[in-house]
């Protein structure tokens, strides 16, 4: 026996005690994803045998699918628009909360919606945002003003469901920032008081370099989260009108369970994928180096 | 011989002789997507087989995810015995061998006993595949309260009469939205709610969607860009716009839509007893040629079933009239409001009501043709829909869409014919 070896048996104790976690990755993830892959390589419907066509549905997609690029368009604006207003506004309410009266129950009212059926969040403010009926178009006649057609103009119908998302999910970002904030601790305020330094300047230069850390996560999590979200498209506009609001995770999710393609499904998934580690990859150098 | 290989071969030897016992002894499966409550007369038909049959059992499967659901179950080998297909499911069935073809007696029993278009639609490429169940059809459904308050008596009957009647019925706010929509389309994700009307109403122009063979699509041709061209006008003049919605019929805001029966509870319930007197139902308004479209659902029987003749003549049990008295399915579509499409069952019903009769009459004067059983029909429909609601709106022209639609629509169709 090597003098770093452990008792006897030891070797076979450690696998025993990971099988599990490794039987579920092998079950849950690896075959899956292997399955997925072996799957974009050829042309299945569930109802046949998958026949071998190569690389022909990454060529379809990126080469002649309209639909498939401009919903990798709309994937884009989408993530975009939800990281870019969503992050600030959930860093700006766990600061406003964090020197807030009643703090815990302002943080509890914004992570509500996170409580609630993402399917039940699109009807509710298919409610709201109906151009004829909807509460806040009523509203707008009442003081004689034509409301926006939220979810009916292509343009409005994107800005809606970008909206609705930062709205379900300013909640879960704002604990994490709050948590963070909770951790500053409060002796460096003090001192940045006592050295006179502003509110603007104690933000810049002492909270938010502290917090990089929960802002690189909440940003990245937040963009893969964007990236590959559909649900509550699929519940509120179903991709529509007119594709506006078609995401690419949402063209492969139909592709797969409403055309029965599930090898150009799994190819667009996998493109899907391969795009967000690649943005997540960049975001997440850019963010730590400048740290 | 070991005692272990002993109790081995005998454990096989039991085993083979149980399996095919085991199989008799299942009762057969029907799945569709009715609820338990929407099926009762169903279940209770169901419920009798068994005394004096093999037995059989309902298996209910939500309408969206049923071919899903079907897909999932034979993959792990546990597929019902018996389905309820939409039409457009059953060409992607019957290509990947899903569907066994019924024996001679119910394919004799389905064309003695059908109109001709429901026999089409449980059709694909010339063989029958199953008995039709629930039939729908679509026509002209008006809000005669609206058009008597405009000055007219009776629905119109040609698409110009139809312009006149919704533009004088249309209303709109302060803001210029529609308050009450002269005519409307309906909203679905699907598209439905676009192309079924599409299809009543290229079918009156004399089109059609497809060539027979199905290896080339008609979508450019005049009478479908004609169609699209009459949709688009609703919009561009002003009758009507997408954001009024076809199944807001029912609270009264709207005068007429082109709509299957099986909305017939959903108004009953918004009109309440004004419904008899302010609900009329009449042809496509196309003229005296007019044509609409009807899509229907059929009984198939599983390829894999180990008791096929079994699970036909259940089919057939279901779907024959019991001594003068409708057939079990019958029965249960008459309570929802449905309709069959079966001559005997339509005799042994009670005479339809000033609703259902012009759907009824449709289906007998063979003015409902069926919708296309095509391959990747959903897709096929979610690309019409997108073109049809491209050129309402008016961010595409008739002729130009109707022609890049067609040759999207054919690139689909030579993956398959």
């Amino acid at each position: 026996m090597d003098a770093g070896d452990g008792p006897v048996g030891a070797g076979r104790a450690q696998w025993l005690f990971l099988a599990p976690l490794l039987l579920f990755a092998v079950v849950f993830l690896i075959l899956p994803l292997g399955f997925s892959i072996y799957l974009s390589f050829t042309r299945w419907n569930p109802l046949g045998t998958p026949s071998w066509v190569g690389l022909r549905q990454f060529e379809y997609l990126l080469t002649r699918d309209d639909d498939f690029l401009r919903s990798l368009v709309n994937t884009f604006i989408f993530a975009f628009g939800f990281v870019v207003i969503g992050v600030p506004l959930a860093l700006g309410l766990a600061f406003v909360f964090s020197r807030a009266r009643g703090k815990a129950v302002w943080r509890q009212i914004y992570y509500l919606p996170q409580l609630t059926n993402i399917v039940a969040i699109a009807y509710l403010w298919q409610f709201v945002l109906d151009d004829r009926y909807g509460v806040i178009n009523r509203m707008l006649g009442l003081v004689g003003l034509r409301g926006p057609d939220w979810l009916t103009d292509p343009t409005m119908a994107m800005v809606s469901v970008v909206l609705v998302m930062i709205w379900y999910d300013a909640g879960k970002n704002m604990l994490i920032f709050s948590a963070a904030l909770e951790a500053v601790d409060q002796d460096i305020y003090d001192a940045a008081n006592l050295d006179g330094a502003t509110a603007w300047r104690t933000l810049r230069s002492i909270t938010l370099p502290i917090i990089r850390p929960a802002f690189i996560f909440v940003t990245i999590t937040s963009f893969i989260t964007g990236m590959g979200f559909f649900a509550l498209i699929l519940a509120m506009t179903g991709g529509g009108p007119r594709g506006a609001t078609d995401v690419t995770a949402l063209y492969a999710y139909r592709m797969a369970f409403e055309d029965l393609r599930m090898g150009r499904a799994s190819a667009a998934a996998l493109i899907l994928a391969a795009v967000i580690g690649v943005i997540a990859l960049i975001q997440f150098r850019a963010l730590r180096e400048r740290s | 011989m070991t005692r272990s290989k002993f109790l081995g071969s005998t454990f096989c030897l039991a085993s083979l002789l149980a399996a095919p016992t085991t199989a008799q002894e299942r009762p057969l499966t029907v799945a569709m997507h009715y609820t338990q409550e929407q099926a009762a007369p169903l279940i209770a038909c169901l419920d009798a087989y068994g005394t004096d049959g093999p037995g059989a059992e309902y298996q209910q499967i939500s309408y969206g995810d049923y071919l899903q659901t079907v897909l999932t179950g034979r993959l792990a080998g546990q597929a019902p015995d018996i389905y309820n297909v939409y039409s457009i499911w059953a060409a992607q069935m019957v290509d990947n061998g899903v569907l066994a073809t019924p024996p001679a007696a119910v394919t004799d029993f389905v064309t003695a006993g059908y109109s001709a278009g429901t026999v089409d639609a449980a059709t694909i490429d010339g063989t029958l595949w199953g008995v039709p169940t629930e039939v729908s059809v679509y026509m002209l459904v008006s809000n005669m309260a609206l058009l008597r308050e405009a000055g007219f008596d009776t629905p119109p009957t040609t698409w110009a009469e139809m312009r006149e009647m919704a533009q004088a019925i249309t209303t709109r706010n302060d803001q210029d939205r529609i308050e009450t929509a002269g005519f409307a389309f309906a909203q679905s994700s699907s598209g439905a709610g676009l192309v079924h009307p599409f299809y009543a109403l290229t079918y009156s122009e004399g089109g059609d969607i497809y060539a027979d063979d199905r290896s080339e699509a008609m979508l450019e041709s005049d009478a479908a860009t004609a169609t699209a061209g009459l949709m688009a006008g609703m919009v561009q003049d002003g009758i009507t716009d997408l954001s009024v919605d076809a199944y807001d019929f029912p609270a009264g805001g709207i005068g007429m839509m082109i709509m299957a029966n099986w909305y017939e509870s959903a108004i009953r319930e918004g009109f309440g007893d004004r419904f008899d007197e302010d609900v009329a139902v009449s042809a496509i308004p196309m003229g005296e040629d007019w044509k609409t479209m009807q899509y229907a659902f059929f009984m198939g029987v599983d390829s894999a079933s180990d008791r096929s003749d079994a699970a036909w003549d259940l089919v057939r049990h279901l779907n024959e009239p019991r001594d003068g008295a409708p057939s079990c399915m019958a029965e249960m579509l008459d309570g929802l409001g449905a309709l069959t499409a079966s001559s005997a069952d339509t005799a042994a019903l009670p005479e339809a009501d000033a609703f259902t009769a012009p759907f009824v009459a449709a289906l007998a004067d063979d003015r409902a043709i069926s919708q296309p059983n095509v391959m990747q029909a959903s897709e096929l429909e979610g690309l019409i829909a997108r073109t049809l609601e491209e050129v309402i709106v008016g961010d595409a022209e008739a002729g130009p869409a109707m022609e890049e639609l067609d040759g999207d629509v054919e690139d689909i169709l030579s993956e398959f014919y």
